[in-house]
C-alpha cells in the first residue's frame, strides 16, 4: 500500500469512528435503559403479561382487542382533522419548515390503507416504512410503536379494517428542501429507530412492566414530554423532563419532587389520567386534554395504576425553568397582590374573573382553579396563552366543564397582557409575553 | 336520578342530567325565569346568580357542581340585606333601560357589597367588568352601587 493510500485509509477509518461516536453520543440511551435490570424476550417472560389487553378483554374478539389498543396508542387524535371523519387523516402539523398532514388510516383502498398486508402494516407502525416503500416522517411515533408486539399491532390493524372506509385524501405536505426528501429519513430511521420489540425487565414487577409497555410502546408519553436532541429524536438523558410540542408545554413528568410528579399522590395521578383533573393540579388541556379524552379515560383501572407505578420509577430530572414550589392562593381582593399589568387586569376582570376568581380559587369548580397549576407557575406562560386562545373542555362523569376560546375575540396584545397578569398574580413569576409571541403560538398549534 | 338543590332557602328536587347548566335548571325545569340567558359562555353576566354568596355565571355551571351549596337567584336577592339595598338604589337611580342584563347586574352588585361594603371605582370595575349592558347604563349602575353602599338617596 502506498503512503497516500495508507493516509486515505486512516482518514476513512477516523471518519467512520467519528460518525459512529457522534451517532452514539447523539442517540444516547433508549427509553427503558434507565431501569437497568436484565431484559428478556417477551416470549421468555413468565411473571406476567405486559402486552395485549386487560383481563376483562382477554376473551374479546380481535377487533375489540384492537380497539382497546388503538385507543391506548391514541391513533385517532392525530389521524383525524377537525370536522373530519374519524381516522380519515388530514390533521396538519405545523413545523418550522412547512406543514405535514396525517394520513387516512381507514380501510379505503385508494386513499387509505385498504391495500396494506399485515407485513405492510407492521412495517409502517414499527419501522416507519410505507406500503410503497417510502419513509414516514417521525411525526408518526414509530420509534415508540416499534416496541409494540406484532400481535398487538395486528390487532390494531384488525380494528382499523373493521371501520367504514372513508375516501379522503389529505392535503400534500408543504415541507421545504431538504425536509421534503423522504428518502433521507432512511438514515434518520437507521440511527434513531431501535426497531426492536418490548423486552420485559426481570428486576421489575409485572405491574411495572405492563406500565412500561403502555407508556412507551402505546401511549408514547415521551414523544411530547421528553426533550429532543440535535437529530430531532428523543433525548432520553432527560427522559420525561418536559418539552414544547405543537406550541404547548408538555410539563415534566419525571419523578423530580419539585418540578416533576414526585410529590403527586397516587390518587392524583390516577385522577389526572382517567378524568383529566386532579385537585390542586389543574385540568388537562390542549394535546393532553385530547390524550385523556380519547385514550387514558378509556384505560382499564389496573392499566392506569400500572402507568403510575412506571412513572414513579423514571429518574428525577429537574426543570430549571420552573419554580421549586408553586405560588399560594392570591389575595381575595383585586387590590392586593400583584397589580403590575393594568391592561391585563382589565381583560382579566371582564373575561376571566367571574369563573377563576381574584384569588385563583374558582367559585365555580375545582377544575377552574388556577392556584397550584404548572400552567400559571410557568414563567413562559405558554399554556396560559394557548388555553386562552383555544379554550378547553373537560368531560367528567359529572358533566363537562368548558372554557370558551378567546382567540378570535381578543387581540394578540390583549392575550399577552392577560397571560402576563395571570402568571404574575397566580404564579411565582410573571411572564413577559409580547403580541409577537402570541402570534407565533397561534401558528404552532395543529389544525 | 333526582337532584336536590337548595335554591333561595328552599329545597328543590328534580330530574336533570348532571352536566345540565344551572341556568337551564332554573329557567326550564323550575320555571324561575328572572335569571337571563345571554351569551352562554360566561362572558356577558346576564345569568349571574349567587352560589354560597359569591357571584357566578349559571350558564356554564353544571348542576352537579352546586349540590350541597346554597344558590340565590334574582327572585330572592331582595330578601338579603345587600340585595335589598341594591334593588332600592336601582329604583331610585332609575338604572334600568331595556332591563335584560339587569338581573345579572343586580346579582353582581349585591355580591360586591357583601365582600366590599364601601367599594370605590376600581372595586366596581373589578366586580362589574364581566357584566355587559347593551344600553350602556354603566354610569347609572356605578352611581346606584355607591348609593346602595352609603345609603343616601340622590
Amino acid at each position: 500500500m502506498s503512503r497516500t493510500m495508507r493516509i486515505l485509509a486512516s482518514l476513512v477509518v477516523i471518519a467512520i469512528v467519528a460518525v459512529a461516536l457522534g451517532v452514539f453520543i447523539i442517540r444516547g440511551p433508549g427509553p427503558l435503559d434507565f431501569a437497568g435490570g436484565t431484559k428478556v424476550a417477551l416470549a421468555d417472560y413468565r411473571a406476567g403479561k405486559p402486552t395485549g389487553v386487560p383481563a376483562r378483554l382477554e376473551k374479546a374478539n380481535l377487533v375489540e382487542r384492537g380497539e382497546y389498543l388503538a385507543k391506548a396508542a391514541d391513533c385517532m387524535v392525530c389521524h383525524t382533522s377537525p370536522g373530519g371523519k374519524d381516522y380519515s387523516g388530514g390533521l396538519g402539523f405545523k413545523l418550522p419548515f412547512g406543514t405535514l398532514y396525517s394520513t387516512n388510516i381507514t380501510p379505503d383502498k385508494e386513499t387509505g390503507i385498504g391495500n396494506y398486508s399485515d407485513q405492510d402494516f407492521l412495517d409502517a407502525v414499527q419501522r416507519g416504512k410505507r406500503h410503497d416503500g417510502a419513509r414516514l416522517y417521525p411525526a408518526m411515533p414509530y420509534t415508540s410503536y416499534t416496541y409494540m408486539s406484532d400481535e398487538d399491532v395486528l390487532a390494531v390493524k384488525a380494528y382499523l379494517f373493521s371501520l367504514p372506509a372513508v375516501r379522503a385524501k389529505p392535503p400534500e405536505n408543504t415541507l421545504s428542501f431538504p425536509f421534503n426528501q423522504r428518502w433521507a429519513m432512511m438514515f434518520w430511521s437507521a440511527v434513531f429507530n431501535p426497531d426492536t420489540r418490548f423486552a420485559p425487565d426481570t428486576s421489575k414487577s409485572p405491574e411495572w412492566n405492563r406500565g412500561a409497555y403502555l407508556a412507551e410502546a402505546l401511549a408514547h408519553c415521551g414523544e411530547c414530554h421528553t426533550p429532543r436532541n440535535l437529530g430531532f429524536a428523543l433525548d432520553n438523558r432527560k427522559k420525561f423532563a418536559g418539552a414544547i410540542t405543537a406550541g404547548w408545554q408538555a410539563f415534566n413528568i419525571s419523578s423530580d419532587k419539585a418540578t416533576g410528579l414526585g410529590n403527586w399522590r397516587d390518587e392524583d395521578l390516577i385522577a389526572y389520567l382517567s378524568l383529566g383533573h386532579a385537585p390542586g393540579h389543574g385540568a388537562a388541556s390542549g394535546p393532553m386534554g385530547e390524550a385523556v379524552d380519547h385514550s387514558f379515560s378509556q384505560f382499564a383501572p389496573e392499566d392506569v395504576r400500572s402507568i403510575v407505578a412506571y412513572l414513579r420509577s423514571v429518574p428525577p430530572v429537574p426543570s430549571p425553568d420552573l419554580p421549586a414550589t408553586t405560588a399560594p392562593v392570591a389575595p381575595a381582593s383585586h387590590k392586593d397582590g400583584v397589580t403590575a399589568d393594568a391592561h391585563g387586569k382589565k381583560v382579566f376582570a371582564s373575561a376571566c374573573a367571574s369563573c377563576h376568581g381574584w384569588s385563583g380559587e374558582s367559585p365555580v369548580s375545582p377544575m377552574a382553579t388556577l392556584t397550584g397549576t404548572w400552567t400559571v407557575n410557568d414563567p413562559a406562560a405558554t399554556n396560559v396563552a394557548q388555553i386562552v386562545l383555544s379554550g378547553t373542555k373537560r368531560h367528567t362523569p359529572d358533566g363537562a366543564l368548558s372554557m370558551p376560546a378567546f382567540g378570535s375575540a381578543y387581540t394578540d396584545d390583549e392575550i399577552a397582557a392577560v397571560a402576563n397578569y395571570v402568571t404574575a398574580r397566580f404564579g411565582t413569576k410573571g411572564s413577559k409575553l409580547t403580541a409577537k409571541d402570541v402570534a407565533e403560538l397561534r401558528e404552532q398549534t395543529a389544525d | 336520578m333526582a337532584t336536590v338543590l337548595t335554591i333561595n332557602g328552599e329545597t328543590k328536587s328534580f330530574d336533570a342530567p348532571p352536566e345540565m347548566p344551572l341556568l337551564w335548571v332554573l329557567r326550564d325545569i323550575l320555571g324561575m325565569t328572572g335569571t337571563k340567558f345571554g351569551c352562554g359562555i360566561a362572558q356577558c353576566g346576564a345569568c349571574t346568580v349567587h352560589v354560597d354568596g359569591k357571584a357566578v355565571r349559571s350558564c356554564v355551571l353544571p348542576v352537579s357542581a352546586v349540590a350541597n351549596r346554597a344558590v340565590t337567584t334574582i327572585e330572592h336577592v331582595g330578601g338579603t340585606p345587600s340585595g335589598a339595598k341594591v334593588q332600592k338604589a336601582w329604583l331610585d337611580a332609575e338604572v334600568i333601560q331595556c332591563g335584560y342584563c339587569q338581573s345579572g347586574q343586580i346579582m353582581s352588585a349585591a355580591a360586591l357589597l357583601v365582600s366590599t361594603p364601601n367599594p370605590d371605582d376600581a372595586d366596581i370595575d373589578a366586580a362589574m367588568a364581566g357584566n355587559i349592558c347593551r344600553c350602556g347604563t354603566y354610569v347609572r349602575i356605578r352611581e346606584a352601587i355607591k348609593q346602595a353602599a352609603n345609603g343616601r338617596q340622590s
